[in-house]
């Protein structure tokens, strides 16, 4: 890749100038929404009032972040949310990875009708079934439980990830799993010990795309858990939203709060993360 | 040997398609039964009525107004995303200086819930904006939420503030796999920059424009986080997508079996077009 890029600098050169002007442009104007969160989440509510919603807040002050706290109960919501998310997906991560993987390497005709079956789910997305999502969460008693969201959450993110491990697996040299057997391994231990640790960067954007969405996930959280007890980040954060009140220096504080964890998450996996992007736009 | 080697790859299926039926597709076809009743989620009994629900649903004006936004959403989000995103992402595969840094602002906005997303933009439109104007001595309209002529492009502004950056990765991703040779090939032709762009880059990005537009498309038609945060399907009812509608519908108005059918019309619509667009795409990539 390096070497196509210095060829290619010899053309585009001329114009680099004005491009890098140019999107340095676009990426304040994307960045700027999140400097206004930033910003609110700092200011009293004199400076709210008073001052221009552009003006920096004259000190550090933490007080809209303990509001935040008590308000939205997060010593609860938090640890809901990194709880759903951290189970769904870990179990998404080895069910993907075997699924697609038995899809990948046996070749009847019944694992290909099994791709397409899990592909129908990317061509649907749930948000178009919440109705019937909800109806069946109703009568197998899987509402307000954390197991019945979770289950959700894996039945609803399996498609995606079948999708994007199976095309990734083709990268696998097939030969290393071959003389594996031989030497007398079984389907699983080949698969553990051999092929699992070749897919780490798709792992890692399976892992980055499932944790964002269903750490971000309104609608199955705001059907599945109800009591507060359950109640995940996103959806005690809606309450300052749907509340009449002008208290939005509480709720920009909260949003910092719920946007950290996911983008640590993002930037310590992000080496991978595109790595694993590429195989998808690649293959197609 | 054989034989048990297709049972051990068949216990790894298992788990996950069962999983899948359950969640999802079960689901699928519970509402095409429920949409023939005229249940209302609480009874017992669920009066079948054959196909009145999907009659009525061809009168409904509500529901006709709620397709029509969702329709002019997604042809709006499909147009400027990929045109956005594929001109960023030549931009920053021109060779500018610190392309992560670019890659990294405009990716994050993504990874924030739609519903954060309309909300933020409620008070960018409402109080941060107008506040530039007041800075600028401009006379911007920045109140879009407000009037059911402007909704819509503050929507999309927002919409396409958060996932630009991301449609941009997977483009960039198709540009650095294009080898350069096939560049200096043209341009020793007497290729342009321009004639190399549409024929040599565009061709070559085929697979990844597949993925943009399905992507970008069946996610348009399901929007309704980011409506719950920002404008409540209004002023009015402008704004009210088809799952706002069927959630107002089944939710809150109790008639399970009228919403079923119009989840129903719902599902039709996204399965229809992905084939439509996976076929056509499809073709292209094959012709080039």
């Amino acid at each position: 890749m390096k070497k196509k890029k210095e060829k290619e600098e010899m053309p585009t050169k001329k114009g680099s100038w004005p491009v890098q002007i140019l999107m340095t442009f676009v990426a304040i104007l994307y960045l700027f929404p999140l400097f206004v969160i930033v910003n609110y989440s700092f200011k009293t509510k004199k400076e709210l009032y008073l001052e221009s919603p552009l003006a920096l807040p004259k000190s550090l002050n933490l007080d809209n972040y303990r509001a935040a706290f008590d308000k939205l109960n997060m010593g609860v919501t938090f640890l809901n949310t990194v709880l759903y998310t951290a189970v769904s997906v870990f179990v998404l991560a080895i069910l993907c990875g075997v699924t697609a993987w038995a899809i990948a390497r046996c070749k009847r005709k019944f694992f290909k009708f099994c791709y397409v079956y899990f592909i129908v789910g990317i061509l649907i997305p749930y948000q178009a079934l919440f109705l019937p999502i909800y109806i069946i969460g109703y009568k197998l008693n899987l509402t307000n439980t954390r197991y019945g969201i979770i289950f959700m959450y894996i039945a609803t993110g399996i498609s995606f990830g079948v999708f994007l491990m199976t095309s990734f697996m083709n990268t696998v040299p097939i030969e290393l799993e071959e003389s594996a057997r031989i030497d007398g391994c079984s389907v699983y231990r080949t698969y553990f010990s051999i092929v699992l640790p070749l897919l780490k960067p798709a792992m890692a954007t399976l892992i980055i795309m499932q944790a964002f969405q269903i750490w971000n996930d309104y609608l199955l959280a705001s059907l599945y858990v109800s009591r507060n007890q359950l109640k995940t980040l996103t959806v005690s954060i809606s309450s300052l939203f749907s509340a009449q009140s002008s208290d939005y220096t509480t709720a920009m504080a909260a949003i910092v709060i719920s946007v950290l964890p996911i983008a640590i998450l993002f930037m310590s996996l992000q080496k991978y993360f595109i790595k694993g992007m590429t195989v998808g736009a690649v293959k197609g | 040997m054989e034989k048990k080697m297709f049972r051990q790859y068949l216990l790894l299926v298992i788990p996950g398609l069962v999983i899948f039926t359950i969640g999802l597709i079960v689901p699928l076809f519970l509402s095409v039964r429920y949409s023939v009743t005229s249940w209302d989620g609480m009874s017992v009994e669920k009066p079948f009525i054959g196909l009145k629900n999907y009659i009525d649903l061809f009168h409904d004006k509500e529901f006709i107004d709620a397709w029509w936004f969702t329709i002019k959403f997604t042809i709006g989000n499909t147009i400027i995303q990929n045109v956005l995103a594929l001109l960023f992402a030549v931009a920053l595969d021109s060779g500018i200086r610190a392309q992560k840094i670019y890659r990294t602002a405009l990716f994050v906005p993504c990874l924030v819930s739609a519903l954060i997303v309309g909300f933020v933009w409620l008070k960018m439109f409402s109080n941060v904006l107008p506040a530039i104007n007041d800075f600028l001595g401009t006379k911007f309209n920045f109140l879009l939420f407000g009037s059911s002529d402007t909704v819509l492009s503050g929507l999309l502004i927002a919409n396409n503030w958060q996932w630009v950056g991301y449609w941009m990765l997977i483009y960039l991703a198709g540009l650095q796999s294009v080898p350069a040779e096939l560049h200096e090939a043209a341009r020793v032709d007497g290729a342009n920059a321009v004639q190399r762009f549409f024929h040599v880059t565009i061709p070559m990005l085929a697979p990844a424009i597949t993925i943009c537009v399905v992507g970008i498309t069946t996610g348009s038609l399901k929007v309704y986080d980011l409506l719950v945060s920002s404008t409540k399907g209004g002023p009015g009812r402008a704004s009210t997508s088809v799952i706002y509608q069927t959630y107002t519908t089944a939710i809150n108005g109790r008639q399970y079996g009228y919403g079923s059918a119009m989840t129903v019309t719902l599902v039709l619509a996204l399965l229809l077009v992905a084939m439509l667009q996976v076929n056509t795409l499809r073709k292209k990539e094959v012709q080039m």
